[in-house]
């Protein structure tokens, strides 16, 4: 242990640099993680969010910069940066084959915790994931719910600073979902734990985040509160129109004519109303009529984080919709971008 | 911590999952061997220019007429040595797979008429020929027409055939069939227990979740290798109850039935390394397959598995003695048909076996070096 206080960010990025080849995944991202934060990661397929966060576990070596963690550099004290985090990955990895006591056995083994202390490690992450009752059962006949919760407590058996969690609600219910951040939220004032997270449900780090990073090409683009991201891009109200496909194109003139700046998605058109919103919306509607543009819905919300995103990034995280078109320019945009590492 | 309680809290892991799944893993060790049992048992193979000790000490038209028609069906290719020593040398180091005798007298009526075999059992089908070969042309003579005969005449009185063989009486077929079939198993069980676990932990994020943890990174490989070898000799001692029970025998008794372990095990330890290398560079499980398949299935058949290696082509030959599976076999024939094992055999099957398993545990090692293809 140095001599010297601990340092108030649980993580420091500095210049971080990460090149597969000619591709730059990564191009100089430098990032502060506050102690006792809830902190969002997110950003489009192959921004170089996944390549972060695997240079930051220490699965990957960066190219050029630094990674600390709770001020111990992952470059050169790997083993001692690696007990300061907990990880939750994006595949729920619990041995299915393992009862819950064995999964998490095997994971307190791997994380060297001390023989005597490995009982009591046990115990608190049972109880921690509310799987006591089931503490013999083998964890291939959990429900999805249970076995990120397992999981989860799996990651924290260690008592780390930092715990990761790699868009830890997809493909859960609602439901599961809520229980998911009611933990979390319980780990990080609870425990005290700092947690940093990816996700893909835009909703769910504006509720559960501190601060939000935006990443994309390989850069930090925006980073803030969600109300200060919200008021990054006008603190209007949004005005959206639903249309026929064939049409967008021409419903975006009608915006543009408005004086307004139009984003077009896969079945709408978007545009921050500005000052006097309600008015343009009015304009719009006759506009549209006098141009014979059958329009599906027109309606105005106050910005969310899924504004910000578009209006940085240019592409939706994710369509309502999830039609094929989406899943095609989601795919193009990959192919365009590579492969996310 | 060291590297090895890493690997030993891994291959618990391993070992759990394997347990939890011990139905299909008996199932896999008792399908493989029957299979091969049955097919091999079936269709015993009828090679050609079996290589034949002649030692003729009769000298007389009658006895060089029989040699010549024992070489006239092309079965057999006879070299004649002077001497009876001289062609048990060879047989024994295994340039010919049988000696025939003839003996002083042969052409004499009032002699005792018969010839004398000594056969390499633990060549099965090249002795199985032999014989054959041998009892039909002695039964085309019969000892009245020897004299001055041009022609043999079939009738009473036939000549006798008495069998020798080199490696004692209760060594048989299946001895040779099931001695093939376990080393090839144990290859096998090898590639398909650690490789594709490899993968498939890969796919399922393991790989990538035990990364994070503060572990030595080789403990993941050689706890994969252990579990290979578990698996494969798991595997291979099912064949050998199966072959047990389907009538080998081993005939250096319970000393070689340890000895038999001891190579299985090896076998296992460096195809596991083998398969555990190749996994690490595959990334996905059918390119993994069709390779382990390509390396292994050619290696158990040039290793004389099925088909022993004096009959290969000669072509093919440099392969066997390269082939770390040969050895292994060898010493497998050795312990179950021939009844002893020469401490030079074991020694010499040991210490391939073991330097085979070292080179592809270096190679493993050297593969996993980079670690950013594992995650």
């Amino acid at each position: 242990m140095s001599m010297a206080a601990a340092p108030a960010n649980i993580i420091e990025i500095k210049n971080l640099v990460k090149r597969f080849g000619d591709f730059t995944a990564v191009g100089d991202i430098s990032l502060d993680i506050k102690k006792g934060e809830i902190f969002g990661l997110l950003g489009p397929n192959g921004a170089g969010k996944s390549t972060t966060i695997n240079i930051l576990l220490g699965l990957l070596p960066p190219t050029s910069g630094s990674v600390m963690v709770n001020g111990i550099d992952m470059r050169k004290n790997p083993d001692k940066a690696k007990k300061e985090i907990g990880v939750v990955t994006q595949e729920t990895v619990v041995e299915p084959e393992l009862t819950a006591t064995q999964n998490l056995m095997l994971f307190g083994k791997l994380h060297h915790i001390p023989a005597s202390e490995l009982q009591e490690s046990i115990r608190f992450a049972l109880d921690l994931s509310g799987l006591t009752g089931f503490k013999d059962a083998f964890a291939g006949t959990f429900s999805g719910g249970m076995k990120r919760r397992l999981e989860t407590a799996k990651a924290l058996m260690h008592a780390p600073q930092l715990l990761l969690l790699d868009e830890p609600t997809t493909g859960l219910d609602i439901q599961n979902r809520t229980q998911i951040w009611n933990l979390l939220r319980e780990i990080n004032k609870k425990q005290n734990v700092t947690i940093l997270m990816t996700t893909q449900y835009l909703e769910e780090a504006d509720q559960l985040c501190n601060r939000i990073g935006i990443i994309d090409h390989g850069k930090l683009i925006a980073l803030g509160t969600p109300a200060e991201l919200k008021r990054k891009i006008g603190m209007s109200s949004m005005i959206e129109v639903a249309a026929d496909k064939d049409d967008l194109a021409r419903v975006a003139a009608v915006f543009k004519k408005a004086g307004l700046e139009p984003q077009i998605l896969t079945n709408k058109v978007v545009a921050p109303g500005g000052t006097n919103a309600v008015d343009k919306v009015q304009r719009l509607m006759r506009a549209l009529t006098a141009a014979k543009i059958t329009i599906q819905s027109i309606n105005m919300h106050e910005p969310t984080i899924d504004d910000v995103f578009l209006k940085l990034t240019g592409s939706a995280v994710r369509d309502e919709t999830g039609s094929d078109d989406a899943q095609k320019d989601a795919t193009a945009a990959l192919m365009g971008r590579g492969r996310s590492r | 911590m060291s590297i090895i309680e890493d690997t030993y809290t891994l291959f618990i892991r391993e070992m759990l999952i394997f347990k939890k799944n011990i139905g299909t893993n008996i199932a896999r060790g008792l399908i493989f061997p029957l299979v091969f049992i049955i097919l091999l048992g079936a269709f015993g193979s009828a090679p050609k220019n079996v290589p034949v000790a002649l030692v003729n000490y009769d000298n007389s038209a009658a006895s060089l007429n029989f040699i010549n028609m024992l070489q006239s069906g092309g079965s057999i290719v006879v070299t004649s040595d002077t001497t009876q020593p001289l062609a048990m040398s060879e047989l024994s180091s295994g340039q010919v797979a049988a000696v025939v005798v003839i003996p002083a007298g042969f052409s004499n009526p009032q002699g005792s008429s018969s010839i004398y075999t000594y056969l390499d059992n633990s060549q099965p089908q090249s002795a199985g020929v032999v014989s054959g070969v041998v009892e039909k042309i002695a039964a085309q003579f019969n000892v009245k027409s020897l004299t001055g005969a041009t022609a043999p005449q079939a009738g009473a009185d036939p000549i006798s055939v008495v069998a020798n063989y080199a490696y004692g009486a209760g060594s048989n077929y299946e001895s040779f069939v099931v001695g093939g079939i376990i080393i090839m198993v144990a290859a096998f069980g090898a590639m398909f227990g650690s490789g594709f676990t490899v993968i498939s932990d890969r796919q399922l994020g393991n790989l990538k979740t035990f990364l994070t943890t503060p572990i030595n990174k080789y403990s993941i490989l050689l706890s994969k290798i252990a579990y290979g070898t578990v698996q494969s000799s798991f595997s291979a001692y099912i064949g050998l109850a199966i072959g047990l029970l389907y009538g080998a025998t081993i005939a250096a008794g319970l000393l070689g039935f340890i000895e038999l372990l001891w190579i299985i095990l090896l076998v296992g330890l460096g195809f596991g390394a083998l398969s555990v290398a190749m996994a690490t560079r595959a990334k996905q499980l059918q390119t993994y397959a069709l390779i382990s398949q390509t390396i292994t299935m050619p290696l158990a058949f040039l290793g004389g598995a099925f088909v022993p290696v004096t009959l290969l082509p000669s072509f093919l030959r440099p392969v066997s003695v390269v082939n770390p599976l040969t050895y292994a076999v060898d010493a497998t024939r050795d312990i179950m048909i021939k009844g002893y094992l020469p401490l030079s055999t074991l020694l010499l099957a040991s210490a391939i076996l073991l330097a085979f398993a070292v080179a592809m545990i270096a190679l493993a090692v050297m593969f996993f070096r980079d670690t950013s293809r594992q995650i």
